[in-house]
């Protein structure tokens, strides 16, 4: 019986499991297909409904693991092949080259700024760029360099400039064989791709953007430094509308989201107030088909977004986003809740709120490990009232958004990644008692 | 390739010239139209909102004569389309409905067995001819001449009838550049031109067509390409109409799809033809590329 | 609101949430104040069966199918269009348009017919006369539907 556990996904659900399991004297292996830990919340600028710092809350979180004794951290890999039962799991992991050595890197940056080549920013969603050897974002856990080598032009600048020696750039592909009692699954989700709803514009007009660009430009780590300004002429927008359920609570076959996303109500106010602290005089109008403002604080913080920041809040979805092309304005029609008649407004900036979807290469990890997906793609679980946190296969378990839209915030996620600890020791512990 | 040809009750009737340049230029990429004697109307969206099951049973029997003739049917008008398709799919999958139905057709000595499938021509083209066979078929391009697609709503929707998505994809978008042709993208191509509810209520009719107009004048084409014929009816009478109770003047001449292909394929059109079109097409005509 | 959930094409009315996106994407409710989809079904939905049978409203509608395709429950709603105006058929509300559709229809098998002139065209510039309809056959078919009396209501 091994008392090692591998946790897949560094997100905040996956590492709070890992602190907590830990904690308790087993070993972790925390594996994320990212050069860094942190998922989603490390995009996030803050919360809801406290307005906190996400990165602020985060990041000691992040550093823990690093120091931790107890964990291993195997970033840019991924779960290849799995074996064997509860108790005593061999799992593969195939870990990517970053053709930087991570034990002699101090994350000093050198290699960046010196980098000729420039690709697009996944942690900025694609909105601002990086080089092409490059700190996935300032914060990252652990702290070093990548190179993407579809990017990189072999210049060998890095190389030469590093004061470590840390360029490898003869790194091979690894794989790694762990030992360990339990899995936790803690993959996170992934947003929707608004472009399959045409009627919205996503994709073709620079100034329709999805809410988690919104979250980049506002943070000060973003491309902007945490200034908003509009994608097609730098300009501030003053008139933003958020449109709500973008795929979601959608029973068409072709877009195959029928759920509600249970969060983006929350995150949507959060970010409105948010626009209005970074830009008093703006006016944001959030259209709506349900305000699902439950739990937590939630109904007070949305009174506040409407008495003390004069939110805006339409009941109605709208049909349409037009553009005007020479400006790059945007009407949205609608039909106006009070005169019931069809109108369009105009915003100098429109953001869209995507259905949550599994992360991507969930049906292949679920194949790995042999466990259930339910027909949205999330993880199916073995009884989703008694046993919410148990896969289909016993040892493996679950955290976080990839449970689908049951998480409602960040402390759900916390807790059930504390939950899924508990829950692995105990099963373990039963197991070595037998 | 041989099909049941169905055509419809407008055509016949106010667009011969529509049908008269389909059968120029099916020989011409191997189709074969077999007339469909006897046939009745398809029971358009007028007579669906009247009574349903006088709608399936209408649409039914058109849809048994074709399974007698053994063939696919293909028509050339969109609500022909709309009602036979549709008709087609709820009969297939509805037993009951399906059972009433046979028991009307009974009366008339036919039956519904659900052995045809229901095709437009733009299907056929770009299906069964296939775009590259249409493609050498053209022997006399145009130079890039800036057109509006007017898809037309029953050519694609509802969406989860169609197999191939003609508005919002590619599709017919390539179909029309095979005649050489520059299809310019506008802000209302997937709205409605307002038809169906000519001689219905006219001046709702003109208001929604005022929009599209509109649109398309502010995409700067010389050109406006209809499949469907009602479509065609309003865009093109329509200018003149709303000339009449606005002044304004939009100027855009209006071809069918399968005018624009004939024209193409290095087939002139005859005088009676060039005058059945309202708006003057005559620029249109002088900019194929010479033989 | 289950009168129309029950006729045929009319189920979708018992799926409408009241979102507004058919309205919003509706072309005829931006020029008609009075057309509105989502109005219709919340009318339907409260049960004021009068306004919706006797209105002009249903009769607006293009079947342009916009708002089916965008309806987030599924489209049923568009469909319902044609429910309810069978319905208000039945209460003799038909515009004086669709009728004269109707009768050309029982008359001749076609709801528009070819005039002398364009028949006249036809067969000089070698398309043949129009292709032959069987009258009786569509008679038939359209008195064991009771089609006739139905729109004989209309006057």
């Amino acid at each position: 019986m091994q008392k090692a556990v591998v946790v897949i996904g560094g997100g905040v659900a996956g590492i709070q499991s890992s602190l907590d399991l830990a904690n308790r004297g087993f070993k972790v292996y925390l594996v994320d297909r990212n050069p860094s830990i942190g998922g989603r919340m490390a995009q996030l600028d803050k919360t809801f409904p406290t307005m906190d710092c996400s990165m602020c809350i985060l990041a000691p979180k992040m550093i823990e693991c690093s120091h931790h004794p107890n964990v291993q951290l195997l970033t840019y890999s991924e779960v290849k092949d799995v074996k064997g039962s509860v108790g005593d799991f061999k799992v593969k992991v195939l870990r990517k080259p970053r053709y930087v050595d991570e034990r002699k890197c101090t994350g000093c940056a050198i290699c960046s700024e010196n980098c000729p080549t420039e690709a697009p920013n996944e942690f900025d969603e694609n909105i601002g760029v990086r080089k092409a050897i490059y700190m996935p974002f300032p914060q990252a856990v652990p702290r070093a360099a990548v190179i993407d080598k579809e990017s990189c032009v072999e210049c060998g600048l890095c190389d030469k400039v590093c004061p470590a020696g840390a360029v490898n750039r003869e790194q091979k592909p690894e794989e790694v064989e762990l030992e360990s009692g339990a899995i936790v699954v803690a993959t996170g989700f992934d947003l929707f791709d608004p472009s399959v709803i045409p009627q919205y514009g996503y994709g073709r007009f620079k100034n329709v953007i999805s809410a988690m660009e919104l979250e980049r430009l506002l943070c000060a780590s973003g491309p902007t430094g945490g200034h908003l300004i509009r994608p097609s002429d730098g300009r501030i927008p003053r008139h933003i509308a958020f449109i709500q359920c973008v795929g979601s609570r959608d029973r068409r076959e072709w877009i195959g989201h029928p759920y509600c996303s249970s969060i983006c109500c929350k995150y949507a106010v959060k970010d409105a107030v948010l626009i209005k602290e970074h830009e008093a005089d703006s006016l944001v109008t959030i259209f709506y088909i349900d305000m699902r403002a439950f739990g937590r604080g939630f109904q007070e913080f949305l009174n506040r977004a409407k008495s003390e920041f004069g939110i805006g809040f339409i009941r109605s979805n709208p049909g349409e986003v037009s553009e005007d092309q020479r400006t790059g304005d945007l009407a949205i029609w609608f039909e106006d809740p009070v005169t019931r008649t069809v109108q369009n407004m105009r915003f100098d900036l429109v953001v869209l709120c995507p259905a949550l979807i599994p992360s991507k290469g969930m049906p292949e990890l679920a194949k790995t490990l042999g466990i259930e997906l339910d027909n949205y793609g999330f993880v199916r679980l073995e009884d989703s009232v008694r046993k919410p946190l148990d896969t289909t296969v016993p040892g493996i378990f679950c955290c976080g958004y990839c449970l689908g839209p049951k998480t409602g915030d960040i402390p759900d996620s916390i807790t059930q990644g504390s939950a899924t600890a508990a829950r692995v020791a105990e099963v373990l512990a039963d197991k070595e008692a037998s | 390739m041989k099909y049941a040809f169905f055509a419809g009750c407008l055509i016949p009737a106010r667009e011969p010239h529509y049908e008269n340049s389909v059968q120029k230029i099916a020989p011409e990429l191997g189709i074969e139209l077999v007339r469909m004697e006897g046939a009745n109307c398809c029971a358009p969206f007028s007579i669906q909102s009247l009574d349903y099951t006088s709608w399936l049973a209408l649409a039914a029997r058109n849809l048994s004569i074709a399974e007698e003739m053994g063939l696919n049917i293909v028509t050339l008008c969109n609500d022909c389309y709309e009602s036979l398709l549709m008709t087609n799919t709820v009969l297939k999958e509805d037993k009951k409905t399906r059972d009433k139905v046979n028991k009307i057709l009974a009366d008339v000595g036919l039956e519904f067995k659900g052995k045809t499938d229901v095709k437009i021509f733009s299907d056929v083209l770009y299906e069964d001819v296939g775009l590259e066979k249409v493609k050498n078929a053209v022997k006399r391009p145009f130079n890039g001449l800036r057109v509006a697609v007017q898809p037309g709503c029953h050519l694609s929707k509802p969406k989860r009838l169609h197999s191939i998505q003609w508005m919002g994809g590619t599709a017919l978008d390539e179909l029309v550049e095979a005649t050489g042709v520059k299809s310019i993208p506008y802000e209302r191509k997937e709205a409605c031109c307002g038809g169906p509810l000519r001689g219905v209520n006219d001046e709702v009719a003109l208001h929604v067509a005022k929009q599209k107009l509109d649109s398309i004048k502010s995409a700067d084409v010389g050109c406006i390409v209809t499949v469907c014929p009602f479509c065609y009816l309003e865009l093109d009478m329509g200018q003149i109409e709303l000339k009449r109770r606005t002044k304004e003047e939009y100027n855009l001449p209006v071809l069918n799809f399968a005018e624009l292909l004939r024209l193409a394929m290095g087939m002139d059109l005859e005088d009676w033809e060039v005058r059945a079109h309202r708006i003057p097409i005559t620029k249109i005509l002088g900019m194929v590329e010479a033989k | 609101m289950h009168e129309v959930a029950n006729t045929p094409r009319g189920r979708g009315v018992l799926a409408c949430i009241q979102c507004g996106r058919c309205t919003s994407s509706c072309p005829v409710a931006r020029v008609v104040e009075e057309h509105n989809p989502r109005k219709l079904m919340e009318m339907i939905i409260l049960g004021l069966r009068s306004d919706v049978l006797s209105g002009r409203l249903p009769w607006y509608c293009l079947s342009c199918f916009t708002c089916l395709d965008r309806c987030p429950q599924g489209g049923d709603v568009g469909e319902a269009m044609f429910a309810i105006r069978n319905l208000t058929v039945r209460e003799g509300n038909i515009p004086d348009g669709i009728l004269a559709q109707a009768k050309s229809l029982f008359e001749n098998g076609r709801v528009v017919t070819a005039g002398r002139m364009a028949l006249a065209q036809r067969v000089k510039h070698g398309l043949g006369n129009e292709p032959t309809v069987d009258v009786e056959a569509v008679q038939k078919i359209l008195k064991r539907t009771h089609f006739d009396k139905l729109i004989s209501k209309g006057k």
